[in-house]
């Protein structure tokens, strides 16, 4: 079907966050609403995180990309904060995306592995390269506000993490 | 686009001297007090932080601190620009064009980052500070700065986390380190307590409902918090052994002159519980009085935006 509504959201799928390019704004869990009225298309974004410097190039790149299928219709893009982005909005695109630029999905648990009940969690991760859980973290901090750093025992990889935001039992309304 | 020999390469023009701050004074609104006092904590203890950026014991603690510099000063933006309605002012003006008796931050966020131990000091206090107030603000009847608040929480979880594992490792470690750390309590924690100086119009927001509970009442949280912390590492002799924060001047008859600055806030252990008795030192930030430490900062963090107005990248 090809409706507007769904064109908005293909121009979506087709941004990628700057700073993941495996990934889209749509894998990440970024798009949290799509509204196309008579003469107007409105897109909600949740940032990932609040210092991301990424933020202002998607919102730009968002424009731009809906100008392209907007049919002269006017657009308005926000960045609101209710809800909260979490880390549990990335899709499994959004994941596999993430592994093949050596980041892991911090937040999936290895199978049979410990749960994890710190964000400072200081092994266990699994490696995105081979799997391995036989890892530890070397920093909580990386080369972007959202990842952080580790140090893969079995292959002998370092890599990176993204950052778990996870929903809060005091976040959630 | 030309090419140019090297990044440092002299600037086709002469850069403009920095320009004093010519603005009308800002409304007197206690919702914009408020939110001045959190952002600009915020921006200035990040600008401390950045100012580890190269320069950290290790590599990871240079990651460390300039991510969470950044961070603080992305949530003061977002602070900012839930001001912006009330102050009529763009973010960045808000950020860095008013004058220095403009900034409501609390006196501790200035002060230089002297060694490690007052670092890690400052760091840990700060953002324990920070978590308790921010928890109480988690049922304001403010839906924006709720919103606001509760996605700079997720990520203040890291700081935290970082604070709380490095106070730990310093107070376990070897003697020079331990001191060191207790060095740096001794100098931070009376003016940490001032982070829970009475913001002006307190009254109001309470009423209101945007505060949920009293800066007395947040501050007790923070010492009974803090206090057992520093049991559990026998370092709790730091809030009732303050170092001096000045010296007492004999005035030429003879009498102690009592200066503002000498005060020690009363600290006091009773019923099990740490508990603040009276006295604060470091306040007036919520006012804009700043320490002598705050002129050479703001000089510093303004600078481009006084030389170029309406700078943008």
């Amino acid at each position: 079907m090809d409706t507007l509504e769904r064109r908005v959201w293909d121009a979506l799928a087709s941004v990628p966050d700057p700073e993941i390019p495996t990934c889209s704004i749509v894998d990440l869990g970024m798009v949290e609403q799509v509204n196309v009225n008579e003469d107007t298309v409105e897109v909600d974004l949740l940032p990932t995180f609040v210092g991301c410097p990424a933020k202002d190039v998607i919102g730009e790149d968002v424009q731009a990309a809906l100008r392209r299928v907007g049919d002269g219709h006017a657009v308005r893009v926000r960045f609101v904060y209710d809800p909260p982005w979490t880390t549990d909005r990335i899709t499994e695109a959004g994941r596999a995306g993430l592994r093949a630029l050596g980041i892991s999905p911090h937040w999936e648990q290895p199978a049979g592995g410990p749960v994890a009940v710190s964000l400072m969690r200081e092994a266990g991760t699994p490696c995105p390269y081979c799997g391995s859980a036989d890892t530890v973290r070397e920093a909580a901090f990386g080369p972007t506000p959202c990842r952080t750093t580790h140090f893969c025992r079995a292959c002998r990889n370092p890599f990176e993490g993204f950052k778990e935001k996870p929903r809060l039992p005091s976040t959630t309304r | 686009m030309p090419e140019r020999e090297s990044y440092f390469a002299p600037a086709s023009e002469p850069v403009p001297e920095a320009a004093p701050i010519e603005a009308p004074p800002l409304p007197d609104d206690a919702r914009l007090v408020l939110l001045l006092s959190l952002a600009d904590d915020e921006l200035v203890i990040g600008h401390r932080h950045s100012e580890w950026t190269g320069w950290a014991p290790h590599l990871e603690e240079d990651l460390a601190f300039s991510s969470i510099a950044q961070d603080e000063m992305a949530h003061a933006r977002l602070l900012y620009e839930l001001a912006e309605p009330i102050a009529g002012r763009d973010p960045n003006v808000l950020a860095l064009g008013r004058k220095p008796e403009e900034y409501r931050h609390a006196v501790i966020c200035e002060r230089p980052n002297r060694d490690w131990g007052y670092t890690i000091a400052r760091q840990w206090l700060y953002d324990e500070a920070d978590d308790v107030r921010t928890g109480a603000l988690e049922s304001t009847s403010w839906k924006e700065l709720r919103d606001a608040l509760g996605v700079i929480r997720m990520e203040e979880r890291y700081h935290l986390d970082h604070g709380r594992a490095w106070f730990r490792r310093v107070a376990e470690d070897g003697v020079t380190a331990r001191d060191r750390l207790a060095g740096g309590l001794e100098l931070a924690v009376p003016e940490a307590m001032a982070l829970f100086e009475t913001v002006p119009g307190e009254e109001a927001l309470l009423s209101d409902g945007v505060l949920a509970r009293g800066s007395a009442d947040l501050l007790a949280e923070w010492l009974d918090r803090i206090g057992s912390d520093l049991e559990s590492v026998s370092l709790d002799y730091v809030l009732t052994g303050h170092a001096r924060l000045g010296e007492f001047v004999p005035t030429s008859s003879g009498e102690v002159e009592e200066r503002d600055e000498l005060t020690v806030p009363g600290v006091e252990r009773r019923d099990g519980k740490w508990v603040h008795v009276g006295g604060f030192a470091g306040t007036g930030g919520r006012h804009g009085r700043h320490s002598d430490d705050f002129g050479p900062l703001w000089k510093e963090m303004t600078a481009l935006h006084r030389a170029f107005p309406g700078a943008s990248w």
